[in-house]
């Protein structure tokens, strides 16, 4: 009995005598906190994650009160939190939310195989060991390497052996654009409206395109010459559309002959603005 | 066993890091660049000769007489911690650039098993004063020595092309592994 009363009589004296010496200590050595870093700290997770390059949530703080860093660099907070830094700080947030487009259509049906893959069923390794399974170089394995990263269970491998993405799902982390080794994943902002090509063969042999995918870009150049706008232009074997000029009208997917080029509406279910006459 | 005996023994033939493994998660967080290994090794040093300081005269005057000494991990974990918080409000007050570089492995030298290690050391080694605290002292020093090792390694490692799978900590505990192993030829060095 005596060695309880005396183990807690021990244990008071002992916290009482740390607790009052911290407390010295921590009048002594006070330092001024400023109210902004304060501020910015109490709008952020709390997570000490680190994914914004900092020493945890309070060296951000820091580095976002005195102005050096850029507001939009939280990711688990994500556009609420680089709404809020915006508001404090005064700045605009130029956080883009951006989601994960495939561009790539070689479905079973479509796009031919090499032959039977017979390994590891990751894209990567299909990739190291056969330089992929499709015919086409750039084409979509479907082993599901994206589906593996992702962390929002955002991306099934569909029936067609493609990825597809829920873009209601999709956070736009861009894990599964880092993972794909064949690069076929694209961050495209959620808002975007305009055409895009769906292929990412780089090939400039059109007759090696035709046969190997049904559905490949065969660089005929009839969505350049279509465009009314002038807004499309061949980079590195694949047609790029300029988002600032382009209208979605149309005739560029009307004219593809592969049926390559889709409009961003139809596949993230962005909305064009309504335009305000003035 | 003389005060030298004592130092290098606890430095560099049972070197904390490398020979028992031990503190291990600070060796690997804070080894980025040379500044802040100095940095968490006289943080270390500090916080480890403090609780030698603290913690051996309060086993042998307060303890033992009163037969608390199963209260050991306890009351050494307190005074650690308390140290620790210390050495944060100081850090904070006069080194707020390093404070800042440490992030969250300050506070978690609370919980680093090293220190706790050498407390005990201290006891069950059957110390006097001026020994426990040059037995501290020594390991301290082991960790900061195998933590500026570690920092040089990793800047040639950063211009090394490594396969994906080793990229990060992995090609670390390999590095940490050979380290150890040039570690072992110190054990013949004093009889």
């Amino acid at each position: 009995m005596s060695t309880i009363l005396i183990t807690i009589g021990f244990s008071l004296a002992l916290a009482f005598i740390l607790g009052i010496t911290l407390g010295y200590f921590k009048e002594k050595f006070n330092v001024e906190k400023d109210p902004k870093v304060e501020a910015v700290e109490n709008s952020l997770p709390g997570v000490n994650c680190g994914a914004c390059g900092y020493p945890g949530c309070p060296g951000y703080a820091e580095a976002v009160a005195k102005g050096e860093a850029p507001v939009n660099k939280c990711a688990p907070g994500g556009k609420a939190v680089a709404d809020a830094l915006a508001a404090l700080m005064g700045v605009t947030a130029s956080a883009v939310d951006v989601v994960a487009v495939l561009a790539c259509q070689g479905t079973k049906d479509k796009a031919g195989v090499k032959g039977d893959y017979v390994g590891v069923e990751t894209c990567r390794a299909a990739k190291l060991s056969a330089g992929g399974t499709k015919l086409c170089a750039w084409g979509c394995m479907g082993f599901g390497d994206c589906v593996t990263v992702c962390q929002f269970d955002a991306i099934k491998i569909g029936e067609d052996g493609l990825p597809h993405v829920d873009y209601a799902k999709c956070t736009g982390c861009g894990l599964c654009i880092k993972e794909c080794p064949n690069q076929l994943l694209h961050a495209v902002p959620r808002d975007r409206v305009g055409s895009m090509v769906i292929c990412s063969n780089r090939a400039v042999v059109k007759a090696s395109v035709m046969k190997n995918c049904k559905v490949g870009c065969i660089k005929c150049g009839m969505c350049v010459k279509a465009c009314p706008e002038q807004c499309i232009t061949m980079v590195n074997g694949i047609p790029v559309t300029d988002y600032e000029k382009c209208t979605s009208c149309g005739l560029c997917v009307e004219k593809c002959p592969t049926k390559c080029y889709h409009m961003l509406e139809n596949i993230t279910g962005a909305k064009r603005k309504a335009v305000v006459e003035a | 066993m003389n005060l030298i005996s004592i130092f290098l023994s606890a430095m560099l033939i049972d070197n904390i890091v490398l020979m028992r493994f031990l503190a291990l998660c600070p060796f690997i967080g804070m080894s980025v660049d040379p500044g802040k290994s100095i940095g968490m090794g006289l943080a270390v040093t500090f916080v480890t000769v403090m609780a030698t300081v603290v913690t051996y005269p309060l086993y042998i005057f307060v303890l033992q007489p009163l037969n608390l000494t199963f209260l050991q991990i306890l009351v050494f974990i307190l005074v650690i911690a308390s140290l620790v918080q210390l050495v944060e409000f100081y850090l904070k007050k006069k080194v707020p650039s390093l404070y800042a570089s440490m992030g969250i492995f300050l506070p978690l030298i609370t919980t680093n098993c090293a220190i706790l290690a050498v407390t005990f050391d201290n006891i069950s080694k059957g110390f006097n004063l001026i020994e426990a605290v040059v037995y501290a002292l020594g390991v301290a020093m082991g960790l900061l020595v195998s933590l500026l090792l570690l920092a040089g390694i990793r800047a040639r490692i950063k211009a090394a092309p490594l396969p994906k799978f080793m990229q990060g900590t992995p090609i670390l505990f390999v590095a940490t592994s050979l380290l150890a192993v040039a570690f072992m030829g110190f054990s013949g060095l004093i009889k």
